[in-house]
């Protein structure tokens, strides 16, 4: 830690800039610096991002949500609503309650996209209730994107490490994206007149910190993490014999992001 | 110096001229890192990668908040992230400098937020996942006033530390819930 | 999903659209596009009809139904840089157009089309405007020399150059018109996500209803034009431009029909949201408007004038009454497919609205504004190239009103 408290010493100001982008590498902590000398090291949350140069060919990441844990607190969605700014209206993630009755009808809300939770229980409901339960919802990272196919100019792409993201200094903003996503993950941001979504926070993957709704998520309804690390979680989750499945598989998108405990009825 | 097919020669030199300028505007326009990886530009995955931090870990409150972190790390609401309640990170430190206050919820604010949670009305919470109270049921069977706010007898950060402390006292905790320290 | 949904009834309880699928985003703009580009793309046909088959009928039209084309050609790209969040960066269409994108062949696909169609009414126009040069003065003289590429000479062996060269273009403008508005279908027909768009008949009924708007553009306007001007309607080429226009709205119609018969009969889980659409939002704009009164009408209307004994005068004005109702029947058809499409939610759970706004930046007035430009360049170019063969400058140099 010593050059690092040199570097602080040296130039102040650029090596904030330097902490900030992520880009002192060999670092184990990501490091925040402090009124006077001091300097926080906030350690990683995926392990084995940091202390080596990141090879994006290399890197397996997945998402999975657990159904059968999910709360509805909505707290992803404020931290998601919180970090990127989304105008109102327009959902990166959402939060979508399901409820069935014994005649097999499905009744589906998403009040505010779940930003303010699920605080009163539905009263409309004529029949009994079988079955009640969340589904969180957010960018699928397909393995064969719709919307990197239709884009026209090539400003949504899939990087080497399998995030989906938008160039927004060169989106045109034709919302032909928007169309094809099957589920519906892609919005147009008024503010920007380009195409958004869910990035699985990537300038947080990128610095070892887990995706901001991952890292909110109370309940541990949300999962990431790294392919390559048979120890991580995800990997141990999708190795078991859970019932493991994506959304909507008849599009043949491939999904990189898995629902445990998916119920039928969920789109 | 005209002859019957002037005009057709011209039109294929405009043609031609206007393929050429079309192919050298295409030349000079397409950004110098498009195709690095793929039919985009490369250099927009390090600008997504550099997008400024708003939210932290908790760990990033521990240096000055040492003794709610504390309470908080070893108590039943480990898993919720500082910075759900009071706000992310960004909108109080920036580059190592205070830069504004982040709010901390008082009475009736304190109790939606619980009830957020904690609402038993709401069915789909999994009972291994989140105990669920139902209100004021909850407050009459605790035998207290149906206006209390829940931060009266649990910590906010640590939910049961004062309940667990009290029943320590009362000799009501037994085994491992004791060693507990209640927490 | 049970049929309680359809009938309204729980509509609300059971009415669940994704969060993101409340907003239609492909808006009035985009209904016009596929419009404005099948105009073009029929017209074209109209006087491929003359210049390449020869139909000898059409003669009258043959100059104007180029210049129609032409015109809505020029505004074929407003509606779409209206649209565009970043109309500044739609100059990346054409440096970096993504080869797996079905929308990013327009930009070369439409300038190809333009170079073609523009080329195609120089050389028509040649003589005429060689003749107009020698009659005008300044300015226009000057514009005239551009357009006719500083070249005077009419000889025989220059005249039949210029013949060979059109029947090139008009020849090679077929199946450029069919890839042109083929290929604005398939921008449609390629979205999966979209169950009332994602058909590979969505090209061929793209394709047969811009012939079908072309060729009823054509009627529509040349008549009007010609009373307003108090000229004779050539009868002969209404009536052959009415065959062609009910024989092309036949098999239009047929695969629209097919296509709703299609899903309604294989009943997938796509058949629930596609019969709660179109009896359900649709129901007006497309059961009442489009089949009932703008195909039907127009369908028998046709058919009795084709087929029966109907005086010259009387088949004029019907079929202009047709042509109307079937540009309008196009238009509808659009706004069906277009909006339509959007107003489904992915969650296969509930339906969006939409009402366009009078103002707003993709609103009905830039529509208005928007359908309206054509016409008014049609005029403009009038003013240059006469559209009529009865008053080209070596008759009657005077009518260049």
């Amino acid at each position: 830690m010593k050059d690092v408290k040199a570097a602080i010493n040296k130039d102040r100001r650029e090596f904030v800039k330097k902490v900030l982008r992520g880009s002192i590498a060999g670092s184990l902590f990501l490091v925040l610096p402090m009124g006077g000398e001091g300097s926080i090291q906030i350690p990683e949350q995926i392990p084995g991002i940091r202390g080596k140069e990141y090879d994006m060919s290399k890197q397996r990441f997945a998402f999975i949500v657990d159904i059968t844990r999910c709360i509805g607190c909505g707290s992803c969605c404020v931290a998601d609503k919180r970090e990127y700014d989304v105008p109102d209206g327009h959902y990166r993630t959402w939060v979508e309650r399901y409820i069935k009755d014994f005649d097999d009808n499905v009744y589906v809300d998403c009040p505010n996209g779940g930003l303010d939770g699920y605080q009163k229980p539905r009263t409309d409901i004529p029949g009994k209730i079988r079955d009640t339960f969340f589904v969180p919802k957010l960018c699928n990272m397909c393995e064969r994107p719709s919307c990197v196919q239709v884009c026209p100019v090539g400003a949504t792409f899939k990087t080497p490490d399998g995030f989906v993201l938008i160039d927004k200094d060169y989106c045109v903003g034709c919302a032909y994206c928007i169309q094809a996503c099957p589920y519906s993950a892609r919005f147009l941001n008024p503010k920007t007149k380009t195409a958004d979504k869910c990035t699985w926070c990537y300038h947080r993957v990128r610095k070892g910190l887990l995706p901001v709704c991952v890292h909110v998520c109370p309940a541990k309804a949300r999962k990431f993490g790294d392919l390559n690390d048979p120890e991580s979680e995800v990997s141990k989750i999708l190795a078991s014999p859970e019932v493991i499945t994506v959304l909507k598989p008849d599009m043949g998108n491939h999904p990189a992001l898995y629902y445990k405990g998916l119920r039928r009825e969920v789109v | 110096m005209q002859s019957y097919n002037t005009h057709v020669k011209r039109i294929v030199l405009l043609l031609a001229i206007m393929a050429l300028v079309g192919y050298g505007a295409k030349k000079v326009l397409t950004p110098s890192t498009f195709g690095e990886y793929g039919h985009y530009r490369g250099a927009a995955i390090e600008k997504e990668a550099n997008r400024p931090l708003k939210h932290m870990t908790n760990y990033s409150c521990k240096s000055c908040h040492a003794f709610e972190w504390e309470i908080h790390e070893y108590g039943k609401h480990k898993t919720i992230s500082c910075e759900f309640c009071h706000g992310p990170y960004a909108n109080h430190v920036k580059d190592g400098k205070y830069v504004g206050r982040l709010p901390v919820k008082k009475g009736l604010e304190i109790k939606t937020l619980c009830i957020r949670c904690h609402n038993k009305e709401i069915k789909a919470r999994p009972k291994d996942v989140i105990k669920t109270i139902k209100m004021p049921d909850h407050l009459k069977s605790q035998h207290v006033r149906e206006d209390h706010i829940c931060n009266q007898c649990h910590h906010v950060h640590a939910p049961l530390r004062y309940i667990n402390r009290a029943k320590k006292v009362l000799g009501l905790l037994t085994g491992k819930e004791a060693g507990n320290e209640g927490r | 999903m049970t049929e309680a949904v359809h009938t309204g009834m729980a509509a609300n309880i059971l009415n669940y659209v994704f969060p993101n699928d409340l907003h239609v985003h492909w808006s009035l703009m985009i209904v016009l596009y596929p419009y404005i580009t099948g105009i073009i793309a029929g017209a074209f046909i109209v006087s491929s009809l003359y210049h390449v088959f020869k139909v000898q009928d059409l003669k009258p039209v043959s100059r104007y139904s180029l210049l129609f084309a032409l015109a809505f050609l020029a505004c074929a790209t407003w509606p779409l840089l209206n649209h565009l969040g970043h109309p500044e960066r739609n100059w990346e269409m054409l440096i970096t157009p993504n080869p797996t994108s079905a929308m990013a062949g327009f930009g070369y696909i439409y300038s190809l089309y333009a170079i073609l169609l523009i080329f195609e009414v120089l050389f028509i126009y040649r003589p005429t405007m060689v003749a107009l040069k020698a009659q005008s003065t300044g300015k226009l003289k000057t514009l005239y020399n551009i357009l006719t590429f500083g070249s005077e000479d009419l000889s025989p062996r220059s005249i039949a150059l210029d013949k060979k060269i059109i029947a090139f273009l008009a020849a090679v403008g077929i199946p450029m018109a069919c890839i042109l508005h083929g290929y604005v279908g398939f921008i449609f027909g390629a979205v999966k996500a979209r169950p009332l768009w994602s058909s590979p008949l969505m090209p061929v009924i793209f394709l047969l209803s811009a012939s079908v708007s072309g060729i009823a553009g054509v009627i529509f306007s040349y008549v009007l034009i010609q009373k307003y001007k108090g000229r004779p309607v050539d009868s002969k080429c209404v009536i052959t431009l009415s065959k062609f226009l009910w024989g092309a709205f036949i098999i239009c119609f047929t695969f629209e029909m097919l296509e709703i018969f299609q899903h309604s009969y294989l009943k997938t889980h796509h058949w629930d949201m596609i019969h709660g659409l179109l009896w359900g939002p649709l129901k007006t704009s497309f059961w009442r408007m489009q089949v009932g009164i703008c195909s039907l009408i127009p369908l028998f209307l046709l058919g009795i004038l084709i087929i029966f004994k109907v005086r010259e005068k009387a088949f004029v004005f019907f079929a202009t009454i047709a042509s109307g109702l079937l540009l309008l029947q196009v238009l509808l058809m659009r706004w069906n497919v277009v909006i339509g499409g959007q107003l489904m939610s992915r969650s296969s759970r509930g339906f969006t609205t939409f009402h366009p706004a009078f103002f707003e930046k993709e609103g009905i007035l830039p529509a208005i504004l928007i359908m309206a430009a054509p016409l008014v360049i049609l005029w403009l170019l009038g003013k240059i190239m006469p559209m009529w063969e009865d008053n080209q400058p070596s008759t009657e140099p005077t009518t260049r009103t």
